[in-house]
Formats: C-alpha cells, sequence, structure tokens
C-alpha cells in the first residue's frame, strides 16, 4: 500500500496521508484482527518490513510488506537490535515489555512515524493493553457519538482537553479535503455511515474554515458535540465546490439540526416531487431564486429572466409540487425539501477529478 | 441505498479500502477516465523485473486491421529451453491500465515457472470500442503462436490470462481461438472477470458506492466498450462471454472472484455454465473479498490466498 499512498501524493500533493494511514488502523482495530495482520498493514503502508516483541511469554513477529512472516530476528529489535534505526525513529513502546518497529534501511520516510505510533496503539489493544471496555474508538470518536452516553461523552471531552464552561463547534471533511490553513484542536478519523471523515473541534467564535470540501457544525457545550458534528456533516454535504468550498451549518439555522436528525430512509415527499422539477434545465437555478425571493417578479430578478418565464416556471413547479411555493407554508416545505433533494444527491464526499 | 443487503467486506481489506479510495474511487463515471487514467497508470517496472531477474523485450506486432501495438515479452534469464507461455490482458475497465498494470502478482509465474509472458498493449475504449481491445488480444495470441519458436515458448503449452476487464477478454480470446481455429490454448485464468454487460445480476446491485468497482463503473465501462449497444440483443459473445449459448470445447478455466464484488454472480455462472457444456473449470468465490483485493491488498490473508491458489493451478495447467 505504499505504492497506493505514492500515488494518492503523486495525484494530489496536499492529500493528508496521515489520515488515510489512521483510517486504515481504525478498520483493522474495529475488524479485531490479529498481530500479524496488524504488522501486515504496517509493512504494506510503510513498504519495509514491520516486527513486534513482546517480553511475556517471549514472542517475536516479523512481517514483510507482502504480508509474509518473516524468521525470527536475534535480540529485541528497537532496543538491543541493529534492526531498528538507532535514533528510535522507528521502534515505539506502547507498553513495559511491548516493542514494535519498523525495519528501515537509512532515514525514516514521512509517514513512518504515523504509522509506527498507530501500529503501537493497535497492537496494544490487541494485547488486551489498551481500552478495558470493548469500544476501541478513540475519545473524538466516542465525543461525536449519539448512541454513547453522556457522562462517557464528557469524560473524552476532557481527555482530548475540551474545557467543559466553553462551547464549541466540530468540523467535518473527508479525508482527500484540501486545507488552507488548518485550524489547531483536537482532530481525528472518525467512522460514519459516509464512511471516514476528518472531524476536528474548535472554539464557538472560530471564525472561516478554510477547506474545501468541508463543513462546520453549530455551536454547543461539550455533552452535545455530537450534534454539532451531524449538522456538520449535513453544512459538508451542502458543500459544492468550487463556488462553495465550505458551508457553515448557523447559516441554516434549526433546519439544519432537523436534517441532521432525520432518519436516512426518512419518508420526503415533497423532496420526492423535487426531482422532476429538478429535472428541467432551469430546475436548480430557479428553486435557488425562488427560495431567495419574497415575489416571482424578484425571483425573475434574480435569475436573470423575464418576469413571465419565471412566472411559467413556478406555475409548472406548482403544478408539479401541488402546492404554492409562494404561498403560506409553501416556501418553508420547498426550502426544506429542497436541501433533502441536494443531501441525497450530493457527491462532495466522492474523490474530486484531477483539475 | 438504504436496506440492501450485502456480504461484509474482510476486514484487514475494509482497512486497505482506506487508502485504495483515494486512488480508486468506488464508482467511476465518464468524467473520472481521464482521473483513471492517471492514478492507475503503472509506475516503472524495470527495477522490479531487475531484481527477480526477468529480462523485457517489448515488440511492435500487428493489432486489429494490421495497427502497431506494442506487447512486452518477459522472461526469466535462467530460463533454457522451449518455455511455457502466457498471454495477459491487464486489468482497467477497458478505459485504462496498460500492460504493466497489476502485473507483479504474476511474476512469480514468469521467474518461479519459467513462463514466457506476453504482455499486450491493447487499445482502450471509448476511443477504441469493441472489437479493437479483444482483437489487439486475438492479433497477439496469433502473434505469438506464430512465432513460438523465437520467443523461445512451447506452442503446445500456451495460457491465456487476465483480471477484470482483461478477465473477460482472455474468455472472449478463448471463444474467438475455438470458432476460428485459432492457436491451441491449454488454459483460461479468469480473475474476478468482466462478463457480462447486462448488469441484472444480484450481486451487480449490491455494491453501489462502496469497494472497487460498482455498478455505475462497470456500466461506464461497457459503455465506453459497446455504446448504445450495452443491454440489447445485439452484443457478441466475444465482447460479453456472459452470452455466449455454446461453452463446449474451451480449454480449462480457473475462475476467482470476491464474495462482495458485483461479478460475483457473473463469475460463478460462467464457471457452472463451463461445467454444465462438460468443460473444466475450478471456481474459487473469496469471502470477503472486494474487486481485485490481491492487487490492491496482495499482504492480506485474503489476498494471498487468491494469489496461491491461483499460482498453484497455473503451475499445475504449466509447469514442467
Amino acid at each position: 500500500m505504499q505504492e497506493l499512498l505514492g500515488r494518492i501524493a503523486r495525484l494530489d500533493p496536499s492529500a493528508s496521508l496521515g489520515l488515510r494511514v489512521i483510517a486504515c488502523f481504525d478498520e483493522l482495530v474495529v475488524g479485531r484482527v490479529n498481530t500479524r495482520a496488524l504488522l501486515a498493514a504496517a509493512a504494506s503502508l510503510a513498504g519495509c518490513p514491520a516486527g513486534f516483541h513482546q517480553d511475556r511469554p517471549a514472542r517475536q513477529v516479523r512481517v514483510d510488506p507482502r504480508g509474509r512472516v518473516l524468521p525470527a530476528a536475534p535480540g529485541t529489535p528497537g532496543r538491543d537490535s541493529p534492526l531498528a534505526h538507532p535514533d528510535g525513529a522507528t521502534a515505539f513502546e506502547p507498553a513495559p515489555g511491548l516493542c514494535v518497529w519498523l525495519e528501515r534501511d537509512g532515514e525514516p520516510l514521512a509517514n513512518d512515524a504515523i504509522i509506527l505510533e498507530r501500529l503501537a496503539l493497535a497492537v496494544r489493544i490487541r494485547q488486551g493493553l489498551g481500552h478495558r471496555d470493548l469500544d476501541h474508538r478513540r475519545e473524538l470518536g466516542l465525543l461525536v457519538d449519539a448512541d454513547v452516553g453522556e457522562e462517557e461523552r464528557c469524560v473524552a471531552a476532557t481527555a482530548i482537553g475540551l474545557d467543559p464552561h466553553r462551547r464549541y463547534r466540530v468540523a467535518a471533511a473527508p479525508l482527500f479535503a484540501v486545507w488552507g490553513t488548518h485550524p489547531s484542536g483536537p482532530e481525528d478519523v472518525v467512522a460514519t455511515r459516509h464512511g471516514p471523515l476528518h472531524a476536528l473541534v474548535v472554539p464557538e467564535e472560530f471564525g472561516h474554515l478554510d477547506a474545501s470540501p468541508a463543513g462546520l457544525g453549530v455551536a454547543t457545550d461539550v455533552a452535545h458535540l455530537n450534534h454539532s458534528f451531524r449538522t456538520a456533516v449535513v453544512a459538508l454535504q451542502l458543500a459544492d465546490p468550487p463556488t462553495t468550498p465550505s458551508v457553515r451549518a448557523d447559516d441554516y439555522g434549526g433546519l439544519v439540526g432537523l436534517l441532521a436528525d432525520a432518519a436516512p430512509d426518512a419518508h420526503q415527499p415533497d423532496a420526492d416531487l423535487l426531482e422532476d422539477v429538478a429535472g428541467h434545465p432551469w430546475g436548480r437555478a430557479t428553486l435557488e431564486a425562488v427560495l431567495r425571493s419574497s415575489s416571482v417578479r424578484q425571483a425573475a430578478r434574480t435569475a436573470g429572466v423575464h418576469h413571465s418565464t419565471m412566472q411559467s416556471r413556478v406555475d409548472s413547479i406548482t403544478e408539479t409540487l401541488g402546492w404554492d411555493p409562494f404561498d403560506g407554508f409553501g416556501r418553508t416545505r420547498l426550502g426544506t425539501a429542497y436541501l433533502v433533494w441536494r443531501l441525497r444527491h450530493s457527491r462532495v464526499l466522492d474523490l474530486p477529478a484531477p483539475t | 441505498m438504504t436496506g440492501v443487503l450485502r456480504p461484509e467486506f474482510d476486514a484487514e481489506l475494509k482497512a486497505g479500502l482506506a487508502v485504495v479510495g483515494g486512488m480508486f474511487p468506488p464508482t467511476i463515471t465518464p468524467d473520472l477516465i481521464p482521473f483513471m487514467r492517471t492514478s492507475y497508470a503503472s509506475q516503472p517496472i524495470d527495477e522490479l523485473l531487475e531484481q527477480r531477474g526477468i529480462e523485457r523485450q517489448d515488440v511492435v506486432v500487428p493489432g486489429h486491421l494490421g495497427d502497431p501495438i506494442e506487447v512486452s515479452v518477459l522472461r526469466s534469464r535462467t530460463a533454457v529451453g522451449p518455455r511455457p507461455g502466457v498471454l495477459y490482458a491487464h486489468s482497467g475497465g477497458l478505459m485504462f491500465g496498460d500492460r504493466f498494470s497489476g502485473l507483479d502478482l504474476v511474476l512469480d509465474w514468469v521467474d518461479q515457472l519459467g513462463v514466457v509472458m506476453v504482455t499486450v498493449e491493447y487499445r482502450l475504449a471509448p476511443e477504441h470500442p469493441d472489437p479493437y481491445p479483444r482483437e489487439d488480444m486475438y492479433a497477439a495470441l496469433t502473434w505469438t503462436a506464430d512465432h513460438a519458436d523465437e520467443l523461445g515458448l512451447r506452442a503446445d503449452r500456451l495460457l491465456v490470462a487476465g483480471a477484470s476487464a482483461g478477465g473477460g477478454l482472455a474468455a472472449g480470446l478463448a471463444l474467438a481461438a475455438r470458432d476460428r481455429g485459432g492457436p491451441p490454448l491449454c488454459g483460461q485464468v479468469l480473475d474476478y472477470p468482466m462478463l457480462d454487460d447486462r448488469g441484472t445480476t444480484p450481486s451487480t446491485g449490491q455494491f453501489d458506492g462502496v469497494g472497487v468497482w460498482d455498478r455505475i463503473s462497470n456500466e461506464t465501462g461497457w459503455d465506453a466498450l459497446l455504446g448504445d449497444a450495452r443491454g440489447g440483443s445485439d452484443v457478441s459473445p466475444y465482447a460479453a462471454p456472459a452470452r455466449a449459448s455454446d461453452l463446449t470445447g474451451l480449454p480449462p478455466a480457473f475462475v476467482d472472484v470476491g464474495a462482495a464484488e458485483i461479478f460475483r454472480d457473473e463469475a460463478i455462472a460462467y464457471a457452472d455454465a463451463l461445467w454444465r457444456a462438460g468443460g473444466d473449470a475450478e471456481l474459487h468465490v473469496w469471502s470477503g473479498a472486494f474487486h481485485a483485493c490481491d492487487i490492491f491488498a496482495p499482504h492480506t490473508v485474503v489476498g494471498q490466498s487468491m494469489i496461491a491458489a491461483r499460482d498453484a493451478w497455473v503451475a499445475k495447467v504449466l509447469g514442467d
């Protein structure tokens, strides 16, 4: 997989390979694979053999990048063997009596440190020295998971250094997102039903999210950052690079919260009807104009079309939907349906084509 | 897409997808073809060949309609005498990849079995739709058989092999060679082959947006090859071997496929059809395997098992 990482880096020099390494080990830990498999992944990612040693009972495993188990080496590499780099950069002791290493000829490469760190964490958990409970996810993953109890989420918040008396937002981005300025704050890869996402916690007053694509969640206290994360994911899906590289959930107020908490397969008949409207060449632009206007005349100006053209489009929309988008709750229904339609058709989490 | 039941990916392979997804997205639409041509282009291979004691000879041979195409002939430096031959069709959805894509997996046949491997730069769709890719392969097959002596290979021990789109081409080649009285083949290796343009199997609908090569990607590939004819009544069985009604008289087949990929059902059906026609087929369906996982994640237990089972079959058929 080192070769694959190299390809990704060549395709997009700004791609965060470290996050892919993290996501890879996350899946291995969740999948409860054995030590050999953990070492095989590390060796494959690094392109050189990876090893593991424990003192009691004495056991050593070495695996090459093709996943083949190598004969045991003398001594304890990383401590008193020439296999590992002498400055210790390619060896790691995740627990007393436990050691993992990469057998790199020459200087360590850029991803060696993150590979070794994640290998160490995963081996530690596999050897029963990690989390006591069965849930192996790390703190940020717990913090943003609604299925985790509030007390445990607050413990996780404290563990990653959040102040229980302050409010924060969670930002969400796919692993391939391009970051202009990368805010500092607790961050990790979190498993979602959309695949692994990059989650990052910033203070409430955080300004512009300079990443593409990305979404910034609503501000909450630490006990409700799971909600902030869900709104961030919705905001992310509403991003539309290059015109709208990142979206703030705040821009949609409480609506984004409702969307964030809707079941993925929720019955949305209004959005179903919008499929027909969106099928028109003028569909999406007209819907945007109608939603940003209070009258047909204003919508015509916004869309840059003649009033009669807009009137006939609005008539067509009214006929398709069965209600007038300018009447009563019509605009609210249209706005909600439009956002649901946007989420259904969002391609922002697909890998972008090269520019 | 909620509510679709599908087999889980193997845990090691699922972890691999976290990396694979960065260069091979699950869903490939026509606008991604240029991206895939960059991302799936093979890396320089000469250093690897050197390490393994394999020499490479590039030759321009007549392709479809006599147009020049390039092939590479790979042989072990230590191999002597007439050797078994393999004609190889690379992967890449008929639209991308080159004759060295995924080739490292079959180099064991060259340096351990002493095979002379001819890997073909067949022309790609959509610029070169059906029959160009397969007829380029067929022309390379006849060239290989005609030049067996000078290539140092045994014409009586020639096998066709291919992965994914190349597996479909290899199956089509075997059909065409049978029907045209072409060079006799001693086997066909069909790795997770792309056989059916109709896209109607249950497995085709099970993996939308996940893994490698989903339903949309497959439609993109078949559209590139067949255009408007895709799924219609006028598709040649040489292009889509799943449509062949007569599978008698074909060489022994090795078929492998993942349980967690869209080609599962068509690969199983093809092996089954070969058996029903009195033929010889060995079928492996790998639990938890996504499409071409042995190419992307050869370090995993599933990847290693796939490679070992295939190598054992090839050694049985081709070995001295």
